[in-house]
């Protein structure tokens, strides 16, 4: 964990500005997998498609970082960005491009799980270390009570409530969201 | 090899089976089906791990029902979740079993096979074959350990099923413990086999518990 991690969207947009090339890395690390997401499962790129829509992405937000009219925004027109950046992908292959119902379904199913996924692990990041710990564990890493219990020295019998409790906080960390605002100019 | 694997050999063994194996896209009476129709899978493992399903599903209702308990809804997310890995745990015990009874029918078949050889491949499978039921067996305990929490909390109307929920997990629990103690051959001090009768146990003992406060 850097010192840039626990900045939230707005203060690193800002420290990007500022010229800080740790926050920079920071950005690219905290949105690199989204952009690729959205490029791989929304749009369904291949490897090599979804690397040059990446390296374009990130490109674009480096030169048009002062084009973002609200600092908090950044997540919405990242994927603003990539998305566009991805329809020029397939445009540019017309010949193998799916009907536009199909990709029309694509955008709109896929991209909603990348949404939501990336929205939750936003909300996850608001929670107690121990908290995204336990969660991480019992849901992203399949462990059993009594692993979760031994690895962290809690209580087995405690694991489930502490777990329930956890959930009820990112699910209040999540309803407390505000909605995506519009981006940017860009 | 023993009388009742010499039995199972004797079952002709359908590879074309293995791949076809999705349980989730039949019909409940063709999953009925399914287990009743040969020696073939699904078997005791899978059915333990349907058991343990029910179970976490009759949790989570009995969560959703209970709008007064505060951690309810983590609860039945949890209960979700489980269920989730038990009906994987069905699919992947299934490809091993079979697996395994591929490897019991191919070893009788090569009489020329160095012995010792056959019964290390032999072995490993029957090893890979406990993998799933240790696992059901944990998930079991788990959620008769939700189950419990249910029971000391949810609304007193569905108490008996959350009692239910519990009898469920520690019926899967011992089915799955039986398979890891036969699968794995008799190894006393066996991590393995440790944990899952640890399971069992445990998911026993809160069985018993709402069980007999129901009654």
């Amino acid at each position: 964990m850097t010192r840039h991690s626990s900045l939230t969207d707005a203060e690193l947009v800002r420290a990007c500005r500022a010229g800080d090339s740790e926050a920079w890395n920071e950005l690219v690390e905290r949105y690199s997998r989204y952009v690729y997401a959205i490029a791989v499962r929304g749009f369904r790129l291949s490897d090599d498609d979804a690397e040059d829509v990446f390296q374009d992405v990130f490109t674009r937000i480096y030169l048009r970082l002062d084009s973002l009219r609200d600092d908090s925004a950044l997540r919405p027109w990242i994927a603003q960005l990539t998305r566009r950046r991805c329809l020029d992908a397939l445009a540019s292959k017309s010949r193998e491009t799916p009907a536009e119902d199909e990709l029309m379904y694509e955008e709109t199913s896929d991209l909603t799980d990348v949404e939501e996924a990336f929205a939750v692990r936003e909300a996850l990041a608001g929670l107690s270390e121990t908290c995204q710990e336990m969660l991480d564990r019992f849901f992203a890493r399949d462990q059993s009570y009594r692993t979760i219990g031994e690895e962290l020295d809690i209580p087995s019998g405690t694991i489930a409530s502490r777990i329930a409790r956890c959930l009820g906080r990112l699910r209040e960390q999540l309803e407390g969201r505000n909605p995506p605002a519009e981006g940017s100019r860009g | 090899m023993n009388a009742k694997s010499r039995k199972v050999v004797a079952t002709t063994v359908d590879s074309s089976h293995l791949t076809t194996n999705d349980y989730l896209d039949l019909r409940f009476e063709e999953l009925l089906d399914r287990i009743s129709a040969d020696g073939l899978a699904p078997g005791g493992g899978s059915a333990a791990a349907f058991t343990v399903a029910f179970a976490a599903r009759l949790v989570a209702m009995v969560a959703r029902c209970s709008a007064i308990w505060k951690e309810a809804p983590g609860v039945a997310a949890q209960a979700t979740a489980i269920s989730d890995r038990a009906i994987a745990l069905a699919q992947s015990d299934g490809r091993a079993w079979d697996a395994a009874l591929l490897a019991l029918r191919d070893a009788e078949a090569a009489d020329t096979q160095d012995d010792a050889k056959r019964d290390f491949a032999l072995e490993r499978k029957l090893e890979a074959a406990a993998a799933a039921p240790l696992e059901i067996a944990s998930l079991a305990a788990d959620i008769a350990a939700l189950a419990a929490a249910a029971g000391e909390r949810c609304e007193a109307t569905y108490r008996a099923d959350a009692a239910a929920a519990a009898a469920l997990a520690a019926g899967g629990a011992a089915a799955a413990a039986h398979l890891v103690r036969v699968n794995l051959g008799i190894r006393p001090g066996d991590r393995r086999l440790a944990d899952a009768l640890s399971s069992e146990q445990a998911a026993r003992d809160v069985a018993d518990r709402l069980g007999g406060a129901a009654r």
